[in-house]
């Protein structure tokens, strides 16, 4: 019964979980907000992640109930993400690691999104939508790797919306995104943008600087709202990201759908696949914001699946990696 | 821990600006004997700079350096930094050509050592045994 100890940091959220046997025992979080109209800069992000990942270290120790002693292995993210965070938090895992003479595992930031979303759902073996702020791709397992079927050839599409908020300068409490989605709620008018989908992947460059144009044209004049912007950039973003995971699915012939990431807290996205996922037979999965965004318990979880398949990071290989692909990654755990 | 010494590599680095094209010439022996004065009359430091860091004990200055050591690895061309540990303290040796690059430098790497330190303090002593060079733990 491992219970691993799961460190995260790669973006603007930092946290501590502690996952043992399939159960989240901890998984206590901070998030880095800055004012509206900025985002996050990487030595800021790091000098709060460093600020407070201890507290939150001995919080999720409290909320576990467990001692150091009872800590079978300490989980951190390699990557991807931001250089400055992930050190800082990488920093951590190497200490406890020596300091409670446990092993240490370095994770796929990407894997702990997909492995804490097979857990919280139950999902056999989905096609997986995993988009956020930093990443935008479709998953599929085949053959001990997870293959990217599609993907951003540019930005990510959390990235997209986040951008899009600093025009409009919307608050980033709790996030951009989750503002928006309010705001969204609230537009009437469908104002037509670039619908970017090449093949198996999406491209959201040009949407955003098309929209960050219309946004103060079409502002100035009265033609649309701020929620009628909203609400358009929601819609087709959202739609191509349907398209690109509907083509996965009919070629992998999978009648699951998996969404993680940030982004897939959005309620409309998840609405979305389900209208698609219903048109296939297909069944649809997604989590809560708990385990949505970014957070340490899913961490936690994918190094239990690998601890137990008796993956290691020696202290000597325990950096850190901004570009860390999800399919470098040899999945043992899974057959 | 008590106070850390630090120790320069004598001179004064002046401001960033280019380069002349003196300040390019000259091999090995010149990077340890100090500054040099380019062709602007800036002074650019090349000697090694020192920082040495102590801590209760020899293990906790292993752990330290374990702790940073990854982050020290990858070459970063215009710094370099080797740590080493001596007795119960850890020293940091750093070499720079450009000053503002060795001030970024420094002042990242001390706030990663500083997390360590804090954490060592925070979690625990470590416990009594030898550090091993990376040997699995069998489960």
């Amino acid at each position: 019964m491992p219970a691993v100890l799961g460190l995260e940091g790669s973006a603007n959220k930092v946290g501590v979980g502690v996952v043992r046997d399939g159960a989240v025992l901890a998984n206590p979080r901070r998030t880095y907000v800055t004012p509206p109209g900025t985002g996050f800069l990487p030595g800021d992000t790091a000098r709060h992640h460093r600020a407070v990942i201890l507290d939150l270290l001995q919080e999720a120790l409290t909320e576990a109930g467990l001692t150091s002693q009872e800590i079978d292995c300490v989980a951190y993210t390699k990557g991807p993400g931001m250089g400055a965070p992930l050190v800082s938090v990488a920093v951590v895992a190497r200490t406890v690691a020596q300091l409670w003479n446990k092993p240490l595992l370095g994770v796929n930031h990407c894997i702990g999104h997909i492995e804490m979303g097979r857990l919280i759902t139950g999902a056999t073996s989905p096609t997986v939508l995993y988009v956020s702020g930093g990443n935008t791709q479709v998953i599929a397992y085949s053959e001990r790797r997870y293959r990217i079927f599609g993907e951003t050839i540019d930005i990510a599409v959390g990235n997209c919306l986040d951008r899009f908020a600093r025009v409009l300068k919307i608050s980033n409490d709790p996030s951009p995104g989750y503002n928006i989605e309010q705001m969204a709620k609230r537009g009437k008018k469908l104002v037509e943008l670039p619908y970017t989908v090449k093949g198996m992947d999406v491209s959201f460059s040009g949407i955003l600087s098309f929209i960050e144009d219309a946004a103060q044209r079409m502002l100035a004049t009265g033609e649309c709202t701020p929620e009628d912007l909203c609400f358009s950039l929601q819609e087709t973003v959202f739609a191509m990201l349907v398209e690109i995971t509907e083509r996965a699915m009919a070629h992998c012939g999978s009648q699951e759908a998996l969404i993680v990431g940030g982004v897939g807290c959005n309620l409309r996205l998840q609405e979305m696949m389900e209208t698609m996922c219903q048109e296939r037979g297909a069944r649809l999965f997604a989590t809560d914001e708990r385990f949505c965004i970014d957070n340490g318990a899913m961490i936690a979880q994918a190094g239990w699946e690998m601890f137990r398949a008796g993956h290691r990071t020696p202290l000597s290989d325990s950096g850190i990696t901004q570009r860390y692909r999800t399919d470098e990654v040899e999945v043992t755990w899974r057959d | 821990s008590g106070q850390a010494g630090v120790s320069g590599g004598g001179g004064h680095a002046g401001p960033r600006g280019r380069r002349g094209r003196r300040g390019r010439r000259g091999g090995g022996a010149e990077q340890a004997s100090g500054p040099r004065r380019l062709s602007s009359g800036r002074c650019l430091n090349r000697a090694p700079s020192k920082l040495t860091v102590p801590f209760r004990t020899p293990l906790e200055a292993e752990m330290a350096r374990r702790s940073l050591a990854p982050y020290v690895q990858r070459p970063r061309g215009l710094v370099q930094k080797e740590l080493t540990v001596n007795g119960s303290a850890l020293a940091i040796r750093w070499t720079a050509e450009d000053p503002v690059f060795f001030r970024i430098s420094v002042n990242a790497f001390l706030d990663q050592l500083s997390l360590v330190m804090r954490n060592i303090r925070g979690f625990g002593s470590p416990p009594m045994r030898s550090l091993g060079r990376g040997k699995r733990t069998d489960t």
